[in-house]
């Protein structure tokens, strides 16, 4: 019997079958099991019906990409093989519901029909069905069958024995059905050391959790696909902590809420996706102007408008770096990977504190609903720190009736007073101000005080504004959010079956862009290769911003909805590689 | 952050110089609303004081407490960002009728139902005064201005009846030209627990000559006392075209804040190193 390391195992059906708990229930299984799990879901933007499917890679080692192909596909509906049959790996075994039991090899794969439906019903359980395909996924990589036990008395411990005892039974019918039928096509997945710290966690989770432990105890949204687990996951553990989240009537009052509760002295944050980020832009540019600190997470999906609402895509960067009429300070940072959207979450609100300012967290539909294995959290990579918050007995120092919210300061940073404060009694302002809060239109003080707001941001910095792979290689490629996946994938494709060595770099703090530190990764390459999500390489025309690289950069991009696939950025990729070959032969 | 201060009076309320026209009912607003925090024993720093964009939104400048002057149509979400996270703050919010029924509409209906407790001033002059005098959507209707130059074919809004209808929990009507009875129900409204809508009709003397001083001075009723039900509150309303002054309504209910029965720490944030044992304890729920 043939031993595996890693699988790639899907399943379809229609919306409201079930599909994202059977997935659920088998990642578990495995992540239980000492693999490395990662998940993406694709589903439509209705409630029922219409083909979704859940796709599932373990890895023994980590990894932030779902992967491209499959190992084993159970199809619950006519759709699921159709839609997903160019993923299939040589060898692969489909497992479809049908009327009629029938085995056959198909054009590359094994096609194996049974009426499970039928099947669960004699069985006493129709619903049943999804079971039996998992308990045949389990059996056909040798998976022993208690390891399903333990999960389902676990996840139906409140709904009693019967429960448990029928679906026990339609796992059981699934491993029997594998040795009566397939016996010959069984695989043995390696068990692997089990972990007890590792977390399965999605993007939109750890970034709630972050907020969380950073003392975030506010959130106003409006619900938005795919940022509304933000705002759920909140929901449920603030109120033991003397905190709430609010679903508010609009996606405006989802930011304005959340200034005044920060004005009044909270850490709060609003979370939406583009359509909101759009409704935002003028409360955006208030947060700046008053230099009320606030947190606002944009999970980008496919645009304009509406566009493909439960589509991923990463085309919302020049709106965050450019959104709102005048001039503002911002603060735009976009976590690599679902572990680091734990810190980034949380150090957003020292920076929005800090700096006193609006700091946009980037998301994107794959790393918001993406889940997959990181080590537990580091208690001790994020300390709270608040900034410049003056006590009562530090405002009383000023003496001043009203106090100068707007102080001009060697590094732009003003003193601030929280409500409350009886020494501290002053107005913040939308409109243009003087140090003490009051409107003026005084060209003098204008300047001065625009130099202040726009200067005070140079020196944010988060922890690791950018991550570096193979830095020393002459041709980079260059990454935000969940394209990091993606690129360290090609990176080692490149390695491993091409010898070719190129180089990743993932950019966590898009603004302020830390050009002195990114100089040495971006002076002296051959060629720079953006890889992002949208039709018109944002994240490259950002850095050719910045970096005078027109002549020697590049970009690959796909608008279709859907996540890279690692083969088709690897193909590209080593097209530019021979381009920039036979450049360098021409030059030579 | 306990501090013994002395009571307060009305100068410790002054703030900027004021820009508003000779002769505007804000200043009546403004005066008896210091008045009332006076009355009240409150001082600035317990106040804060959110507007939106217009003439009547520029009273927190004007007047001395924590403030926040924020943009057009968007004060009274800000205000219930900051009551939620300082219950202990009182919150009054100051506008126009542009700004708080027109591009703030959609704010404004919420903020009824939802029923925080805080204290809204509307100072309704039926023109959009800042802009130079265009239509508002409390114009009346033919109302002839820039903006509607065959007179206005809409029909104005009725804030209080929307306030009623919608579950309010303090409705009143007060008129800048009747300062005591005005400061009579701010005072009112301040100290009633749960959302109060005060519509202050408050005459523009420079865009709008049929909202005058004198025209609501002739028209005005009295509404003594509260009237018994919400309908009949809206039966008045209606009967005398809005042209009523007084507290309307009133009803006793948990406000927002106390209903959720949170015991709230919003503002309670420790610096230093994040809470270890609470990471361990939520990281289970992911394993």
């Amino acid at each position: 019997m043939e031993t595996i390391t890693a699988l790639e195992w899907k399943v379809g059906g229609q919306q409201g079958e079930g599909i994202d708990s059977t997935g659920e229930i088998f990642t578990r299984t495995l992540f239980r099991y000492g693999y490395y799990v990662t998940t993406y879901k694709q589903f439509m933007s209705r409630i029922k019906g219409g083909h979704t499917n859940y796709k599932l890679r373990a890895t023994p080692y980590r990894t932030q990409h779902a992967g491209d192909f499959v190992d084993i596909l159970l199809a619950l509906d006519e759709e699921t093989i159709a839609v997903n049959k160019h993923e299939l790996r040589p060898g692969a075994i489909v497992i479809q519901e049908g009327k009629e039991e029938r085995i056959r090899e198909e054009d590359g794969y094994l096609l194996a029909v049974f009426p499970l439906k039928a099947i669960a019903t004699e069985l006493g359980n129709p619903l049943a069905k999804n079971m039996i395909a998992l308990g045949m996924s389990g059996a056909l990589i040798s998976l022993p069958v208690e390891e399903f036990y333990a999960f389902i008395e676990q996840q139906f411990a409140k709904k009693g024995e019967a429960v448990i005892a029928s679906n026990k039974a339609a796992v059981d019918k699934g491993y029997a059905i594998v040795e009566q039928h397939l016996a010959a096509y069984v695989k043995r997945l390696k068990p692997l050391p089990r972990s007890e710290d590792r977390l399965y966690i999605s993007g939109n989770e750890a970034t709630a959790f972050g907020s969380f432990m950073a003392g975030c105890r506010f959130l106003s949204a409006y619900p938005i696909t795919p940022a509304s687990e933000i705002m759920e996951w909140m929901a449920a553990h603030l109120p033991a902590v003397g905190g709430t989240i609010m679903q508010v009537e609009d996606e405006i009052a989802g930011i304005t809420f959340a200034v005044g509760a920060s004005y009044a002295g909270a850490r709060a944050m609003t979370s939406t996706s583009g359509p909101g980020m759009s409704l935002k832009t003028e409360a955006l540019g208030m947060a700046a102007m008053s230099e009320t600190p606030i947190v606002i997470v944009d999970s980008q999906r496919a645009g304009p408008s509406t566009g493909l609402p439960t589509k991923h895509e990463q085309s919302d960067l020049n709106h965050m770096l450019f959104a709102t009429h005048g001039e503002i300070p911002r603060i735009v940072v976009y976590p690599s990977s679902i572990e680091d959207a734990f810190y980034v979450a949380a150090e957003a609100f020292n920076l929005a504190e800090t700096y006193q300012c609006p700091v946009i967290i980037a998301l994107d539909l794959a790393l918001s609903m993406n889940r997959t294995t990181i080590p537990p959290i580091d208690a001790k990579r994020v300390k709270i720190e608040r900034g410049k918050i003056v006590t009562p007995e530090e405002a009383k120092k000023y003496g001043e009736f009203v106090f100068k919210r707007y102080r001009f300061t060697e590094d732009g940073i003003s003193p601030r007073a929280i409500p409350g404060n009886p020494y501290g009694v002053h107005t913040a302002s939308s409109n243009e101000h003087g140090e003490n809060g009051y409107i003026t239109e005084d060209p003098v003080i204008r300047t001065q005080i625009m130099q202040k707001r726009m200067g005070k941001i140079r020196t944010a910095r988060l922890r690791n504004p950018f991550y570096v792979q193979n830095g020393d290689a002459d041709v980079l490629l260059v990454g935000v959010g969940s394209v990091r996946g993606v690129i360290e994938e090609v990176v080692r494709r490149l390695q491993d079956e091409d010898g070719v060595r190129v180089g990743g770099l993932f950019i966590q703090q898009l603004h302020p862009l830390p050009v002195e530190e990114l100089k040495p990764f971006i002076d002296g390459k051959r060629m720079i290769v953006s890889v992002e999500n949208n039709y018109s390489g944002q994240l490259l025309n950002w850095l050719r911003q910045h970096f005078p690289i027109h002549d020697r950069s590049t970009a690959i991009t796909q608008y279709d909805g859907n996540p890279f696939r690692v083969t088709r950025v690897y193909e590209e990729v080593k097209e530019v590689l021979r381009r920039v070959g036979r450049t360098q032969e021409t030059h030579a | 952050m306990s501090v013994e201060l002395k009571k307060p009076t009305l100068k410790d309320f002054k703030g900027d110089t004021p820009t508003w026209c000779p002769g505007c009912g804000h200043f009546s607003v403004m005066a008896g609303l210091q008045r009332a925090l006076v009355n009240l024993g409150i001082q600035p720093h317990e106040v804060i004081t959110v507007s939106g964009i217009g003439c009547s939104s520029k009273l927190p400048e004007y007047s001395r407490t924590y403030g926040f002057h924020t943009i057009h149509g968007r004060a009274l979400p800000v205000a219930q960002g900051a009551k939620m996270a300082a219950p202990e703050m009182h919150v009054i919010v100051t506008g126009g009728d542009g700004d708080g029924y027109g591009i703030g509409a959609g704010h404004f209906v919420h903020a009824v139902r939802r029923n925080m407790d805080i204290t809204y001033l509307v100072m309704d002059n039926s023109i959009y005064g800042l802009t130079k005098g265009q239509t508002s959507p409390t114009s009346p209707h033919d109302f002839v201005t820039k903006t509607t130059v065959k007179g206005n074919k809409e029909y104005p809004m009725d804030a209080l009846s929307i306030a009623l209808a919608n579950g309010a929990t303090f409705v009143a009507q007060a008129f800048s030209g009747d300062v005591k009875r005005m400061t009579e129900i701010i005072e009112a409204a301040i100290r009633h627990k749960g959302f109060s809508l005060v519509n202050v009709l408050s005459p523009c003397v420079t865009y709008n000559k049929v909202n005058t001083y004198d025209y609501y001075r002739e028209s005005l009723v009295a509404i003594d006392e509260p009237l018994p039900t919400r309908e009949e509150a809206i039966r008045v309303v209606k009967a005398h075209n809005r042209n009523v002054h007084g507290i309307l309504y009133v009803e006793e209910r948990d406000d927002f804040q106390t209903q959720l029965g949170i015991d709230w720490k919003i503002r309670d944030i420790r610096e230093g190193e994040m809470d270890e044992a609470l990471i361990r304890e939520i990281e289970k729920e992911f394993k």
